[in-house]
């Protein structure tokens, strides 16, 4: 009966039942300003309305009960209110701004980001195959950054009075052990890597992450490519080699493989350079990404394989005939990352590296052949408890084992040593507002050869200080363990460390970029030996230190100037230190005063054409002149190279590119190179260390076959 | 690059056009309220309060969880708002929004070619924008949606049409024949005469758009 009763009461009087509640309310950000616009609805139900322009709103609903309604507005964290119905009128709603924005702060202390979608990026990945020094390598273009010395001879990276040797390089957070191809002495290395397989590069000239360890001075992380956009094919034909790229895709997976061979007997036959080649640079070298998704999780597997040789007599002082140099060397390298988002917002990333390298070296009489295998297993674990508040740790170990046989007329000798590292780090990203955001690390290492334990807090700090400005403040500790040139002789010894203090302002609005940074560091426990090279007999101490304090500056602009995009960056470097050899502190030949580069690209429409052009100049160096007392008391001329580039868009696929490097043919001199023993007067004679050759020509053709744009092109063939 | 896809912009004049052939609606039954609910989103669009339409169709999404249409509309809003807009930050906001609803809706339909169509449009929205720093990235990525699209749906003249006309801008710039392109217009003009959208409020936009460009490039 009573069914029956509710029944009819439904029929009869059904607004008793759907009684409408009026749910009011205004919406403000956090600072009070009302906001228009807002979304403003019962979730799950339709019943909702738009705030007014003063923040307010109002709807009605037949929903009962306890209910969430959703407060949502673009650039604003949604908000949610649990209550009852009733209850919801004159309701005061404030929205919380967004941290994911483009106004939040970013820590920019020390790092040069290259990628799509990071907030600033000072260079962009194109820029690394258009800057006109560069010639495609990926280090060149770095070179141009502020913070990076003019090494030119050498070709590696030389970041705040650091040597090559204190920049690792990463592949998808995996340490690289080799990352550049051996040279001999006074030629230009190049970067092992093509840039056309990462999407993402961060360039570190300081405080960076406790995340990497085992460099002093600086860190290069390159992503690869997660998903490849397109299948298809290139194909590239050079005055020095050619190669060939192809990429296939399937549903779940992909591969990208990468060829080339390089031969510069062509080139050297054309334009005879400085050296007597007898056997000119030739490498044949493939690289391969491999990439798998498995649910929410990405694998990827990349590996490298090159083989290069050449033979030549250099020029030396010493001896009239010149110094005889061969090498030969096979390296392979391969990188399996794994990478899965798993529930609750935590992250998991594993990935494991392995080198081996084979090099034979012989000069004159002598053969040394060197075997190093190294790798590197790595676990990380992220929680974004929030997007303000994201906390990683995680564990790697370093193994590396190096094995030289070593035979001349007289000697013959074996060296080897293993070296393992296990480190631990853990890390906070805070962001307290979008105007001030905070990362505190702590990352510690144990050496087994050494049987020590180090310990390296860093911390960054950035603020906000206007609209397109911010301050960022970084400090840190690292540690690095001595090259392989010295544990081959001695184990008996400790981890080298320096101290990053940085101070980095940003201005970025517009497509205008201006970056000031100061910094100062603290060398300790540099490696010194009592020869001249490491030796046996010599005796070795971690009695070495020194310092190196600068300001950097770097100013990108592509807006100013229609069709045009440049960028300046000037370094200033004072620096002294006691390492190796160093009978007193001493600013080393590699550092300089000075380094200013300017690099400009010009896009022509009418010429489907883009126009490089580049300005090096670096301070003159230090070298030690036995004529007179001191040491590395006497400084080279400074160094000036222009160069331009041109890149023709023939079709949309076909590109046809020319560099000249040093158009001026300025002759540079990188350094004196003085006799053993004075000649009759009481003088040491001394030859020039000049470039192999003052310039360099590059002519390429590209061209990118791909599924999509065949049609494009064979309509009109 | 970016000479390539300004034309895009133009594509959108068309676009809200389409909102009105959805709610002619059949009189006989009472509406149902999602019914309601897509129809009142629409009119709020035609009046030009986009923005308004846009919190209607993001209700409506949330209480039909598994249906892709009403995420689709959020997100297109946002990305063709986003073509006009010259506040970066504000770009992004709006595009990352648009970002999350298309996600939403690809949860819900899997391998469907309008949203396919929806995210080359939002990669387009960037390289509008910024042709120089995101064409290089975006443009491949769009031109691959573009053909995975018609590729599922190749009698769909809306996929027709939004391939030869992204293909067509390209050609322009390089001084290459329109001409298989145009061909490709006169197709999906033809197939637009007898195409049915697959349901109600689904996307039938694309007819006045394909006119238009015959009307302005081909001859």
């Amino acid at each position: 009966m009573k069914t029956l009763f509710f029944t009819i009461l439904l029929v009869t009087f059904p607004s008793i039942f759907s009684a409408q509640t009026e749910i009011s309310g205004r919406v403000f950000d956090t600072n009070g300003t009302p906001i228009m616009g807002a979304n403003v609805y019962l979730d799950g139900a339709y019943d909702g309305a738009t705030s007014e322009e003063n923040g307010y709103f109002t709807f009605s609903t037949s929903e009962t009960g306890v209910q969430t309604l959703v407060i949502s507005y673009v650039s604003f964290e949604t908000a949610e209110i649990t209550m009852e119905v009733s209850k919801m009128q004159n309701l005061k709603i404030n929205l919380r701004e967004d941290v994911n924005s483009l106004e939040t702060v970013t820590i920019s202390a020390g790092s040069f980001t290259a990628g799509d979608n990071s907030k600033i990026n000072a260079l962009k990945p194109l820029d690394i195959v258009t800057t006109a020094s560069a010639l495609g390598d990926f280090v060149g273009a770095l070179q141009t950054l502020p913070g990076t010395t003019t090494v030119a001879e050498d070709g590696r990276l030389f970041v705040r009075g650091g040597d090559a040797n204190e920049t690792q390089v990463f592949i998808d957070g995996i340490r690289v052990f080799k990352p550049y191809s051996p040279t001999a002495n006074n030629i230009p290395t190049r970067g092992r890597y093509s840039p056309f397989l990462f999407d993402g590069i961060t360039f570190s000239t300081g405080g960076y992450s406790a995340e990497y360890g085992q460099a002093l001075s600086s860190v290069l992380l390159l992503n690869t490519v997660d998903e490849p956009t397109q299948e298809k094919t290139d194909i590239a034909l050079m005055t020095v080699g050619g190669g060939v790229g192809h990429t296939e895709k399937w549903d779940k997976s992909s591969i990208s493989v990468n060829t080339s061979y390089i031969n510069l007997a062509p080139y050297i036959a054309l334009f005879p350079d400085r050296n007597d080649w007898e056997k000119p640079f030739e490498s044949v070298a493939g690289e391969a990404v491999f990439r798998h998704r498995i649910g929410d999780g990405l694998l990827k597997v990349y590996s490298a394989f090159d083989t290069s040789n050449f033979e030549l007599t250099q020029e030396d002082i010493n001896k009239p005939g010149g110094q005889d140099f061969g090498l030969n060397n096979n390296n392979f390298y391969t990188n399996a990352s794994y990478l899965k988002m798993l529930n609750n917002n935590w992250t998991v990333f594993g990935g494991a590296s392995f080198t081996s390298g084979k090099t034979k070296v012989g000069f004159e009489e002598t053969t040394v052949n060197s075997t190093e295998n190294a790798a590197h297993l790595k676990l990380k674990l992220k929680k974004r408890f929030h997007n303000r508040l994201i906390l990683s740790f995680g564990a790697e170990q370093f193994l590396s084992g190096f094995k030289e046989n070593f035979n001349d007329d007289s000697t013959a000798a074996q060296l080897e040593f293993d070296n393992n590292i296990s480190a631990a780090f853990a890390e906070t990203d805070i962001i307290f507002l979008r105007s001030l955001a905070l990362k505190l690390g702590l990352r510690g290492e144990y050496s087994q050869l050494f049987d020590e334990a180090t310990l390296s807090p860093r911390v960054s700090f950035a603020y906000k200080t206007g609209k397109s400005s911010q301050l960022s403040l970084a400090y840190g500790n690292f540690y690095q363990q001595p090259e392989s040139n010295i544990l081959k002789f001695n184990n008996n010894l400790s981890a080298q460390q320096t101290q990053h203090y940085i101070l980095n302002y940003q201005y970025s609005a517009n497509n205008r970029i201006f970056r000031a940074e100061v910094y100062r560091k603290h060398y300790k426990n540099l490696v010194m030996y009592t020869d001249e090279y490491p030796s046996f007999d010599s005796e070795f101490s971690n009695s070495g230190n020194g310092f190196a304090q600068g300001l950097d500056l770097f100013w990108r602009d592509n807006k100013s100037i229609k069709n045009m995009d440049y960028w300046i960056s000037y370094s200033y470097l004072d620096t002294e230190r006691k390492y190796k050899n160093y009978p007193v502190a001493a600013t080393p030949s590699y550092a300089n005063t000075h380094n200013l580069s300017v690099v400009g690209k010009y896009w022509v429409d009418a010429w489907k054409s883009q126009l490089g052009f580049s300005y090096q100049y670096g301070s003159g160096r230090t070298y030690t002149n036995p004529n007179t007392e001191g040491f590395l008391q006497s400084k080279t001329k400074g160094y000036n190279n222009v160069s331009l580039n041109w890149a023709y868009l023939i079709s949309p696929q076909k590109i046809l590119y020319a560099s000249v490097n040093n158009v001026l043919a300025t002759k540079n001199i990188n350094g004196y190179q003085y006799a053993n023993t004075p000649d009759t007067n009481g003088n040491f004679a001394r030859r020039e260390i000049l470039p192999a050759a003052d310039q360099f020509f590059f002519v390429g053709f590209f061209w990118t076959i791909s599924e999509d744009g065949t049609d494009n092109q064979l309509d009109n063939l | 690059m970016q000479n390539v896809v300004t034309y895009i912009i133009i594509f959108f004049a068309g676009l809200i056009m389409q909102a009105q052939s959805n709610v002619e609606q059949s009189a006989a039954v009472e509406p149902t309220k999602y019914q309601k609910g897509m129809q009142k989103a629409f009119q709020l669009w035609q009046q030009n309060k986009s923005w308004e339409a846009a919190n209607v169709f993001e209700r409506i999404a949330t209480a039909e969880t598994d249906n892709w249409l009403p995420p689709y509309y959020v997100a297109q809003i946002n990305v063709i708002n986003s073509f006009t807009e010259k506040n970066e930050t504000k770009l992004k906001a709006q595009l990352d929004k648009a970002q999350n609803f298309i996600n939403e809706a690809k949860a819900i339909s899997k391998d469907n070619p309008d949203l396919m169509i929806l995210q080359a449009q939002l990669y387009t929205a960037w390289i509008v924008f910024d042709g120089q720093r995101y064409g290089m990235t975006y443009s491949p990525k769009a031109s691959e949606l573009y053909a995975k699209a018609l590729a599922i749906a190749p009698q769909n003249p809306r996929m027709i049409l939004a391939k030869a006309e992204w293909d067509m801008g390209s050609a322009k710039y390089f001084g290459q024949s329109v001409e298989p392109y145009c061909k490709e217009i006169q197709r999906a003009i033809d197939l637009f005469a007898t195409f049915k959208p697959q349901g109600e409020f689904y996307p039938s936009y694309g007819e006045e758009r394909a006119k238009q460009i015959k009307a302005e490039s081909c001859n």
